[in-house]
Order: structure tokens, then C-alpha cells, then sequence
């Protein structure tokens, strides 16, 4: 997997924007009406190399055969899902948005900790929903970790990662990671959070994840997901990118009631909520978007 | 010099009138006071016609009369940002390689940035204007996404906004440094820092100096009430535009270059509500999308800002 996401990304990268077929604008035009990811046009080239991947698997010659695929196609649903899964490869990685991160650390964490209501648990709940391997629960236990002696002290932090596949889980739960997964972690962390483990790879120290517990868990389970509850950070990157109208809105119906009041709700950093909820409010923090759940008494009419 | 007239003290309500009578003292006592430069008001004439009505000798005209202004054009003209095959060799064929709306673009930046002779930047130029032409191109993608026919005011008003940055490095350099400084070690907003440590901020300042230039009072209102669209006494939806633009390039890598710990709720803003009673288009734009377009735009403005002001970008 690592070397075919990295495979994809080099060789096209010279190409310029203007010289991209304009066909391709099209197709990254319907990706986002109907999966929410938008593909700037300084990453037109990544959208343009999954195509031509998937054109070469669907035996279409041209761009304009493939946009009929993806649009005419009886399998067009299932090809769909096929192109996403191209040009989301390889996004996993720990740290992988840092102005995420920075928004949780420098506004959200000292809006949560100056809340009165919070103040009396003085305990915070995150659930990375989606969390293939584990990646994102472990770099937010870290940064939670990093504010236990400041802004967080005293507090309890309870890190939750679900995905709906078994192995991903198992791997998740083992938390050994190799440069790939790790490079956009500094020494700072790797020196703090992670123990050497076989074959060069790096291990979460056990207090990281003493913070963090993972389970299976599928989004279409109603009865499961209403048991997800009390969270204050929900993040859910590249996952609702699959699902259709209904169902995702169904699904972004549960996470706006699983958070508590004045929580928030994260996905991807290029993906887009395609306006399904209109209970959150868009917020913006510097390079990052999120969705918070107002107070009761904020945002009624 | 003229003095600022007295309907400045009306738009600036929160000022004291001691601390107003200051600024105006201050600004009409220096000599160097920026002045209009002198394509300027021919330009916004021509920008306020139909982009069908305008003739490309006008334009070339206006971009003859200053050799700078006019090598400005033929370097962006054959730079790697517009892909022409060939350098142009003329002013016209760069007039007409480039678009007039380009062009216009160019030569409203240039003039503006000329006009500015500042010997202490007290904040990285560079900077500075990325974040004032980003708002001017925000203000202008996001006329057009509401069918709004004043663009090029909008873009106008984007690229002037915070011209009183400018003035308080001219006329106030030690206290605006100061004010720089704490904003970007406490990463609060200029504003809030300019008005903690000086009691009055570049929109007091910008807003003194615009009403020197007479130009449209609309711009002046946009000058002096970025910050707070609702507090405008008049032009309240071009105010806001500017106010949702100027957030917008905040919180996506446009800002003055230091971490400002913003969170901003747009669409529950009042400038928001004021700009969707304007305009209905607002309730239906995607926000989201808008503000990734934005980022595309990032790397083009770098390069209007490298290929117009690189020569004389002084690093702080």
C-alpha cells in the first residue's frame, strides 16, 4: 500500500494544472457532489492519476469514456467507490492535519476547559469514528497527553476509535507503525510516545494507550450508535466520502446527538459536509473547517 | 494637506474624541502623506464600465504613462503564471494576452502599492499585500458568486481595507510595532491588540487618510468599519463583504503571517445576515466549497504579489 500511494503521487506531479484535461475538472466536480471531497486544483494531478488508473482497470481509452462510466455505466455506483478509494490512499498517517490539531490545542481545548459545565467532570471524550488503524486516536491521546500538565490538568481524557473492519481494529490495537505511517510525526513525539519495535518500526508507548480503547462498530447499527454518547470531539475523516445522501445524513443525525452541547464535530481536511446538517454551525479555525453543536440557548431564532 | 472632514468623527463612534483628535492631528501633520497616484482615478472610471464597453487603447494608455507600471505588465505577462507560449513584445499584446480584467488587476495593485512609500515596514510587506490583494480577490469571487454587479468595487474595497496599516507604520511606527508584536506573541488580532495598546486601530487610521483622497464614500465606509460591518452608518453589504472576505483569507493562510487564534462562525455573524438581505444567492452558496476554491487561488496571488512587489519587498 505504501509504495503504490507513493507510486501514484510522483510521476505526475510535474504536469501543471493548465495542461490537465478539462474532462477532469468535470470528474472532480461529481466526486465532490457526491462524496463531499474537493480535489484543489493544485491536487488535480492526484485526482487525474486515479483516473487513468481506473480507466486502465475499466478498459476505457479516453477521459470522456470514463466520465461515461462513472456517469452511464450500470457498475457506475460501484466504480464510484473504486476512484475514491484511489485518490484517499495513503492519506493515513498520524499527524496528518496539523491546523486540526492546532485548533484543538490553541481555541477549542481553552474554550472547553473555561466551560463551567465542563468543569465539574472535568472529563473529555473523543471519538475517532472511522478510525481504520488507529492512527488519529493515538495522535490526539498524544496531544491530549501534551496539555495534561497545562490546560488539561486534572482532567480525564478517553480516547475512542471504531471501525467497521476486524483486522483494521487489530492493528489499531497493536500500534506499531513504520516510517510511512510515521512521517509526519516529529522527534519530539517519537522520542516521547513510542518505543523501538521489530523491523525498524515504532510502538505507542502503553500510557498513550492506556488512553485509548477501540471497537468494531458499524454506522448503519442505530442501537450501537445511539449508545455512542456524551462525546465532546468527534472526528470522521474519509469515511462518509462512501455513503449515499440518506444514509450519510442519517449518520451525521447520530453524531450531532451523540455531542454533548458546545462540542465538535471534524472531517477530513478536504472534505465537505455538502450542507446535510443545518442543527451544526460551520466554523472556521486557520486552515481548518469543523462543525459545532451549539449550546440549547445559542442559535435559536 | 486638508484636514480630515468632521463627518470622520461621526464614523468613528467608539473613539474618544481626544484619541480622534489625535489621529487626525498625527495624519495631517505628515509630509509624506500618501497620495492618490495619478492613474489611479481614470482607472476606477474605466473599471466602472462594462468590461464590453472598455477599449483596449484606453487601457494601454493608462499602462504606458508609467514605465514601471508598464515593465510590471510585461514581466507578468510573460511569467510562468499565465503560460504564454511567448514573451509579448509590446504593451499591447501584453494588454491583450493578459485580459483586461488582468491587466486591471495589475495596474489597480501597482498604483496602490507605488502610492505607499513606506521606510519602516513595521510588518513583512509581502505579507501585507498577499493578505490585502487575497481579500481583494475573495471580495471579488465571492460578487459574483451572489450575481452582485459592483465586483470591482468590491475588489477595490478588498485591496484598500486595511490601508491603515500602512498609515500607522508611517505615522505611528513605534506604537503599531508594539502593537505588532503583542498580537503575534499573544496570537490575539491586530485589531484587538492595536486597540489594547494604542486605543484606536488601522481602520480609525485608514478611514482619516481615504477621507483625504475623496474618493467614494462606500470605500471609506469599508476602510473604517471592516471590523464591525453593523456599526456602518451607510454601505452596510459592501462593508460586509469585505468583513466576511477579510475573515476568510484569515483563516486560510492569507492573515499577516503569525497564528491568530480565530474561530469564526460566519454564517452566524451579523455581516452575514446583513449580506443575505442583499443578497439572496448567500443562503444557497456552499461555504465550504468556497473557501477550498479559495486555497487554489493562494499560490496565484503569491505570484501577483512576488511579480509586483518582489523587487521592493524589504524583509522586516
Amino acid at each position: 500500500m505504501t509504495t503504490g500511494a507513493q507510486a501514484a503521487t510522483a510521476a505526475p506531479q510535474a504536469r501543471s494544472a493548465a495542461s490537465i484535461d478539462p474532462l477532469y475538472r468535470q470528474i472532480r466536480d461529481l466526486v465532490y457532489k457526491v462524496s463531499g471531497i474537493y480535489k484543489t486544483e493544485e491536487k488535480l494531478y492526484l485526482l487525474a492519476g486515479g483516473c487513468e488508473r481506473r480507466m486502465k482497470q475499466t478498459g476505457s481509452k479516453t477521459p470522456r469514456e470514463y466520465w461515461d462510466h462513472l456517469t452511464l455505466h450500470p457498475s457506475r455506483d460501484g466504480e464510484l467507490r473504486q476512484l475514491l478509494n484511489e485518490i484517499t490512499i495513503g492519506e493515513t498517517c498520524l499527524f496528518r492535519s496539523q491546523p486540526q490539531l492546532d485548533a484543538l490545542r490553541k481555541v477549542i481545548l481553552p474554550e472547553m476547559a473555561a466551560d463551567k459545565t465542563r468543569q465539574i467532570l472535568k472529563k473529555l471524550r473523543i471519538w475517532s469514528a472511522g478510525c481504520s488503524t488507529g492512527e488519529e486516536a493515538y495522535t490526539l491521546a498524544m496531544n491530549m497527553l501534551e496539555e495534561s500538565a497545562g490546560i488539561l490538568k486534572g482532567w480525564t481524557v478517553e480516547v475512542l476509535g471504531t471501525d467497521l473492519n476486524d483486522r483494521s481494529i487489530e492493528t489499531a490495537n497493536a500500534g506499531i507503525y513504520g516510517d510511512y505511517a510515521l512521517r509526519c510525526t516529529s522527534e519530539h513525539y517519537k522520542r516521547k510516545y513510542f518505543l523501538p519495535a521489530e523491523q525498524n518500526k515504532l510502538e505507542v508507548r502503553p500510557e498513550v494507550k492506556k488512553l485509548v480503547s477501540f471497537s468494531r462498530l458499524n454506522f448503519q447499527d442505530d442501537s450501537r450508535m445511539l449508545f455512542m454518547k456524551s462525546m465532546d470531539l468527534i472526528f470522521c475523516c474519509n469515511v462518509l466520502i462512501y455513503f449515499d445522501r440518506a444514509s450519510k445524513s442519517k449518520v451525521v443525525d447520530h453524531f450531532f446527538t451523540n455531542l454533548n452541547y458546545g462540542g465538535y464535530f471534524f472531517l477530513g481536511t478536504s472534505e465537505s459536509l455538502l450542507n446535510l446538517n443545518d442543527k451544526f454551525h460551520l466554523v472556521h479555525f486557520p486552515g481548518a473547517i469543523a462543525y459545532w453543536k451549539p449550546p440549547l440557548k445559542v442559535g435559536k431564532p | 494637506m486638508e484636514t480630515a472632514p468632521e463627518s470622520w468623527q461621526a464614523m468613528t463612534p467608539s473613539l474618544a474624541p481626544s484619541i480622534s483628535a489625535r489621529i487626525r492631528e498625527r495624519v495631517s501633520q505628515i509630509e509624506t502623506l500618501p497620495t492618490i497616484p495619478t492613474i489611479f482615478l481614470p482607472l476606477l472610471n474605466l473599471l466602472n464600465l462594462p468590461l464590453d464597453q472598455v477599449k483596449v487603447d484606453d487601457v494601454v494608455k493608462l499602462v504606458s504613462y508609467d514605465n514601471t507600471i508598464a515593465a510590471q505588465c510585461l514581466r507578468m505577462a510573460s511569467s510562468p503564471l499565465f503560460g504564454l507560449a511567448k514573451a509579448p513584445e509590446s504593451i499591447k499584446a501584453a494588454v491583450i494576452s493578459l485580459g483586461l480584467r488582468r491587466v486591471q488587476t495589475i495596474l489597480l495593485t501597482c498604483s496602490v502599492g507605488r502610492g505607499f512609500a513606506v521606510k519602516e515596514w513595521k510588518i513583512n510587506p509581502t505579507v501585507f499585500w498577499k493578505h490585502s490583494l487575497g481579500c481583494a480577490m475573495v471580495c471579488r469571487r465571492l460578487s459574483d458568486k451572489l450575481a452582485s454587479a459592483d465586483g470591482e468595487k468590491a475588489y477595490m474595497a478588498g485591496l484598500l481595507h486595511d490601508i491603515g496599516i500602512l498609515v500607522n507604520c508611517m505615522v505611528f511606527p513605534k506604537e503599531f510595532a508594539a502593537a505588532m508584536e503583542h498580537a503575534s506573541r499573544e496570537q490575539i488580532t491586530l485589531e484587538e491588540a492595536e486597540l489594547r495598546s494604542m486605543g484606536f486601530c488601522h481602520c480609525d487610521t485608514g478611514a482619516a487618510l481615504a477621507q483625504t483622497w475623496h474618493i467614494a464614500d462606500d470605500m471609506i465606509q469599508a476602510i473604517a468599519h471592516h471590523h464591525r460591518p453593523e456599526h456602518s452608518p451607510a454601505a452596510q453589504p459592501l462593508v460586509a463583504l469585505v468583513h466576511l472576505s477579510d475573515l476568510l483569507c484569515r483563516v486560510r493562510n492569507l492573515g499577516y503571517g503569525y497564528y491568530e487564534r480565530q474561530r469564526v462562525d460566519m454564517v452566524h455573524d451579523p455581516a452575514w445576515e446583513i449580506l443575505a438581505n442583499e443578497y439572496r444567492a448567500l443562503h444557497h452558496m456552499d461555504l465550504v466549497r468556497f473557501t477550498f476554491e479559495l486555497d487554489e487561488a493562494i499560490d496565484e496571488i503569491s505570484g501577483l504579489v512576488e511579480t509586483i512587489f518582489g523587487g521592493a519587498s524589504v524583509a522586516v
